[in-house]
């Protein structure tokens, strides 16, 4: 039974480590001992006595990292197709300022709650078809009519609230952010199953296929019968669609809209995280698990610097610092001068030996 | 062929372009006034823009004060999110305009040297609005209307060290890290608290004044303190707010086990407070348009004013000193 199972196991991670999100997976590790050496018991969780759910870090962490996993894996369909959405963090903010100036002058009733998410998944949609037009029809780069969208958007939250941060209260729209099933939070499980409905249409379908081929070369895709304005269209709805319910999940966890704040630079969240799983920004290949680990270790790292105390003017600096030295480890260039040095290495004391 | 393709790129720019100006119209309000009418004095005023309760009421104010009928063209320049570039090239194009007064609420605290500079040469006085500016030149401004942050948060040290006498441990939530206003909240609390050594600080976490920001950053330093933190100080309502769900969703009691303390005295907060919920609010007051309009007037006769003027706040300490101010809040 051990005999059998050990190679398998090595063969796995041996598989693992070849992948691009290794070292992104090693980064998270890394970062959670970091918080062990500060404090034991980081990794522990327990079961409130009061309420029955998980309590712990690592629980905070899968939350955190909820609505940073849905723009990742949208922004990792665009960017396969060799296009980029900058519009994320704005379509967030519209998603939340139209739920919260809904369930605002609402009742507090289920019934609400779910009108105000369709709402929010709705003008997120179109404002992901307007993306979609502009990129696909209109033959704008996608960088810069995204831009337009992520200006626009957030000036349209601006009017929605009318300038102002708005709150609400209806228990089951909080519920969505805030509630557990089975102990484990609500966000995580609605957004990996989300996440997992996506990867399951992509791979086990031609889609995936067809968005990789638009990504590596639009002419050859169209010779093949690709039909690229198709899925041009689909993957920036999806992309905005996907934003709109992390918009929902930010103001659900407060129950209030911040028009300034809410999603402010998630867009640079949901690059990075694509970047960090592997998928290349010059387009035509994608890997939704890498976008996940890239999500988790971007909520980790957030997690981190608070836990650690890290004083609020470093924080950036080391959020950078992290992120650079983890570009560098996936760089191919810089694990190829390790290895030269390595192998040089040998000479090295021999030249040493020889003054002596 | 490439001439209809030529005209559908067009046609979509220029809806792109009118969609845009629409936008632009909505959110821009009262920058459109023209000028033509030489009688008015032209006002311009280089806002901060949506941020929250506070600076809504204050700009509102401002707004409601210098009208046409009060004698003044105001143009009104909210910064594009938070951004201080935008707020530089509006304050650089009021320059070139020529205006009759700068009025300025910065987003960020350094920088403005030149643009100031250029004011001074162009002779247009300069008033800031709330925000101060770093290095604090008074040279380079007239004066600054503000309520006094320090003194604002040394009466929330002052609640602290009174409602445990026996010390405690606090956590700060502060704002971005280089504004003004959190450097000068900071030091307030700092000259009461420093002096006692039954305060032990815990921590400070930028939340950005947000909510969303607030809870997240404060429900990880409750675990990493085992929850033995007893007072929050919160440098401005909105994260006391996130503050408290934290809380909460520690399975601790607001107001009993962590007692948090902010600073605006927002309605929002005035009503957590009514509830129990947060512990004490010290009101920032943004209702100061009459001050500043009175000083624009003294100024523009040549008269000397202050170089920083102290706009009197309230502190509520009580669920019932809130109910009883809450009818009547304006922001």
């Amino acid at each position: 039974m051990m005999s059998d199972t050990t190679p398998s196991i090595g063969r796995w991670f041996a598989e693992l480590a070849r992948r691009q999100y290794f070292w992104g997976i090693v980064a998270i590790v890394v970062l959670l001992l970091i918080n062990v050496l500060k404090d034991p018991t980081y990794l522990s969780i327990s079961v409130s006595p009061t309420t029955g759910n998980l309590v712990g870090n690592l629980i905070d962490i899968l939350r955190a990292a909820a609505p940073i996993m849905l723009i990742a894996v949208g922004m990792c369909l665009v960017v396969a197709t060799g296009g980029i959405d900058l519009s994320v963090g704005s379509v967030m903010v519209v998603s939340g300022a139209v739920s919260m100036e809904f369930l605002h002058s609402a009742s507090g009733s289920v019934g609400d709650a779910f009108l105000a998410f369709g709402l929010a998944v709705l003008i997120s949609a179109v404002l992901g078809t307007v993306n979609g037009v502009l990129v696909a029809v209109v033959g704008l780069q996608p960088f810069i009519s995204t831009l337009f969208i992520m200006l626009a958007g957030r000036g349209l939250a601006k009017v929605i609230t009318g300038g102002q941060n708005t709150a609400a209260t209806n228990d089951s729209f909080r519920w969505l952010a805030n509630g557990y099933v089975f102990g484990i939070p609500v966000v995580f499980i609605l957004a990996l199953l989300v996440v997992i409905a996506v990867g399951v249409l992509v791979r086990r379908s031609a889609l995936g296929l067809m968005i990789e081929a638009i990504g590596m070369d639009p002419k050859a895709a169209r010779l093949a019968g690709v039909n690229r304005r198709g899925l041009l269209f689909t993957v920036y709805i999806f992309s905005a669609v996907l934003a709109g319910i992390a918009g929902v999940f930010g103001t659900a966890s407060v129950m209030t809209v911040d028009v300034s704040r809410t999603g402010y630079q998630l867009e640079l969240d949901a690059i990075l995280a694509v970047v960090i799983g592997g998928t290349s920004l010059a387009g035509g290949k994608f890997n939704i698990t890498g976008a996940v680990v890239g999500a988790l270790l971007i909520a980790t790292l957030d997690k981190t610097v608070v836990f650690l105390g890290v004083s609020s003017s470093a924080t950036p600096a080391f959020k950078a610092i992290v992120i650079v030295v983890l570009c560098l480890l996936q760089s191919e260039r810089v694990r190829q001068v390790f290895r030269q040095r390595r192998a040089s290495r040998p000479h090295t004391p021999q030249k040493e030996v020889i003054p002596a | 062929m490439s001439a209809t393709r030529r005209f559908t790129q067009v046609l979509g720019l220029a809806a792109a372009g009118a969609l845009a100006f629409g936008l632009a119209g909505c959110s821009g309000g009262a920058s459109a006034a023209g000028g033509g009418d030489d009688e008015l004095t032209t006002v311009g005023f280089v806002a901060v823009g949506p941020e929250g309760a506070w600076r809504e009421a204050n700009e509102a104010n401002i707004q409601d004060t210098f009208t046409k009928e009060a004698g003044f063209d105001l143009k009104y320049a909210p910064a594009t999110n938070l951004d201080q570039k935008s707020q530089i090239d509006a304050f650089t194009s009021f320059v070139d305009e020529g205006v009759d007064v700068i009025l300025l609420s910065a987003t960020e605290g350094s920088g403005w040297e030149d643009s100031l500079e250029r004011a001074q040469e162009a002779e247009i006085p300069v008033i800031l609005i709330d925000r101060g500016i770093e290095p604090d030149d008074t040279d380079l401004y007239v004066t600054r209307i503000a309520p006094d942050n320090n003194e604002v948060s040394q009466g929330v040290a002052d609640w602290a060290v009174g409602a445990f006498p026996d010390g405690a441990n606090y956590f700060v939530l502060e704002g971005p890290a280089g504004v003004s206003v959190v450097n000068e909240r900071n030091e307030g609390w700092d000259e009461v608290i420093g002096s006692e050594p039954s305060f032990v600080k815990v921590g400070a976490q930028t939340a950005n004044w947000s909510t969303e920001e607030a809870k997240s950053v404060f429900e990880t330093v409750l675990k990493s303190n085992n929850n033995d933190i007893q007072v929050v100080f919160a440098q401005n309502d909105e994260m006391g707010l996130g503050a408290i769900q934290a809380v909460e969703e520690a399975g601790l009691v607001p107001g009993v086990d962590v007692k948090i303390a902010t600073i605006d005295g927002t309605k929002a907060a005035l009503e957590a407070l009514a509830d129990n919920k947060l512990s004490f609010v010290a009101e920032y007051n943004p209702l100061f348009g009459e001050t500043a309009l009175d000083v624009v007037n003294k100024v523009l006769d040549g008269e000397s004013v202050d170089s920083y003027i102290i706009v009197p706040s309230e502190t509520f300490d009580s669920p019932e000193a809130a109910a009883e101010a809450l009818p009547d809040r304006k922001f």
